[in-house]
């Protein structure tokens, strides 16, 4: 057993496995779930407390997403999604930080898993494809042979390389880094990994920002009126 | 001050990281023997039901923040600027209301002060008139009354003139008769008489 790195199964449910990893995804998102579910029970024509973060988090998404993808109806339609993945991605990188986490049975950052982030990156693969059919119809498949049709290829490579991009860079950022801690733990156990750990924090942070971005990017690429 | 505050609560932080992860450490000494360096393999690839579990995972939590979060916020979002709309339209309508009511007690006001000016100058001319009215009547009065006592004088003067000589003319007939000694005729009566009155007459008068 070593730091955070299990990768077996947790327990069956039925017959279907339960990783390490899928457990501490029902805990990201039951406690993702509960703070909206609390912020937004009681809403208040003038916020307050969980309802006044949540908002400013909603608002600046969409403020953000604005002037990411230019367009403001695409911004609202795609916002939601993407702060999802946001919340979700940012969550999932420090559930790896929580002192003692290594040691806690079903711990593991999902996100140190590329079966995870393959996945993460798949629906934003569909959602760009979608985005783009919804916003031009017919007409996105052009943008395959754009600007010859002897692009083809290369368009193609470019379709797979994003989400192979978006899965690689936030797994080998993620698992890099919990391996790293483990490493230090074990050889320097104490002081020595806190910078490091500081650092996690705000790696922990760009990731899920670079994530979100590159999709809503893809999104708005997909949507733009050059297609 | 504020800068050393954050001094303070960094140092606090870090301290509490240093010494939850010393626990940790030491839990993971007692719990699994001596450390072991990281040997484990790199996760396996292509594991379908972590993928599965995953994009449920994800679409569960899509579907919580859009029944709890993303809908009931922009719902309210919504409402509030309808809200601030309404606050600013309603604003820019009672602006309006009150500049124009703002006008109107000015008209009003204008309006009033000529009326009153003008009903001062009423007053004042009424007044002006009854006054110089006053002052003719008392004037005119004034006249008739002089004109009267000088009528009722005169005829007082004329009235005490003819008294008198009538006075004296008895008078002197006695004087005349106490002279004389004699009654007097009527002729002689008439020629003294006549002759005193004028001489009387002229010294009285």
């Amino acid at each position: 057993m070593i730091f955070g790195m299990w990768d077996s199964i947790f327990f069956r449910l039925g017959p279907i496995p339960v990783d390490h990893l899928v457990v501490t995804q029902w805990a990201v998102v039951a406690l993702l779930g509960s703070i909206a579910f609390f912020a937004t029970r009681n809403m208040q024509m003038v916020p307050r407390g969980l309802q006044n973060g949540f908002e400013l988090i909603i608002t600046f998404t969409y403020d953000f997403f604005t002037q990411v993808m230019d367009e403001e109806h695409i911004a609202k339609k795609w916002a939601p999604l993407l702060s999802t993945f946001f919340l979700f991605i940012i969550c999932s990188n420090y559930s790896g930080l929580i002192p003692g986490a290594a040691e806690i049975g079903g711990f593991q950052p999902p996100t140190s898993n590329w079966n995870v982030t393959m996945t993460l990156a798949v629906i934003t693969l569909l959602s760009v494809h979608y985005a783009g059919f919804s916003e031009h119809g017919a007409h996105y498949l052009g943008h395959f042979i754009s600007p010859n049709p002897a692009f083809l290829p290369l368009n193609l490579l470019e379709e797979i390389a994003h989400p192979l991009s978006l899965t690689v860079r936030l797994f080998g950022n993620i698992f890099g880094e919990e391996m790293i801690i483990a490493y230090l733990l074990f050889m320097a156990p104490f002081l020595v990994p806190t910078a490091l750990m500081g650092l996690s924090v705000m790696l922990g942070a760009i990731q899920a920002v670079v994530f979100t971005l590159l999709s809503a990017s893809y999104i708005a690429a997909a949507t733009s009126a050059g297609h | 001050m504020k800068r050393n505050k954050w001094i303070y609560l960094s140092g606090l932080l870090l301290s509490l990281i240093m010494v939850m992860g010393f626990v940790a450490l030491c839990m993971a000494s007692e719990g699994g023997g001596p450390i072991a360096a990281p040997a484990g393999k790199p996760p396996a690839f292509g594991n379908l039901y972590v993928i599965g579990w995953s994009a449920v995972n994800f679409f569960v939590l899509l579907a919580m923040l859009y029944k709890f979060a993303f809908n009931p916020i922009n719902a309210m979002l919504e409402q509030r600027t309808n809200t601030i709309e309404s606050s600013i339209k309603h604003a820019e309508e009672l602006k309006v209301e009150v500049e124009q009511m703002r006008k109107e007690a000015q008209a009003n006001l204008i309006e009033s002060r000529k009326e009153a000016q003008e009903t001062v100058a009423r007053a004042t001319k009424a007044a002006e008139d009854t006054k110089n009215d006053i002052v003719a009547k008392a004037k005119e009065e004034v006249d008739n009354m002089k004109l009267r006592a000088k009528t009722e004088i005169e005829s007082a003067t004329e009235q005490a003139k003819v008294e008198l000589r009538d006075t004296a003319a008895t008078l002197a007939m006695m004087a005349a008769e106490k002279v004389l000694g004699r009654a007097i005729t009527e002729a002689d009566h008439q020629k003294m008489v006549k002759e005193f009155v004028n001489e009387a007459g002229d010294l009285l008068c």
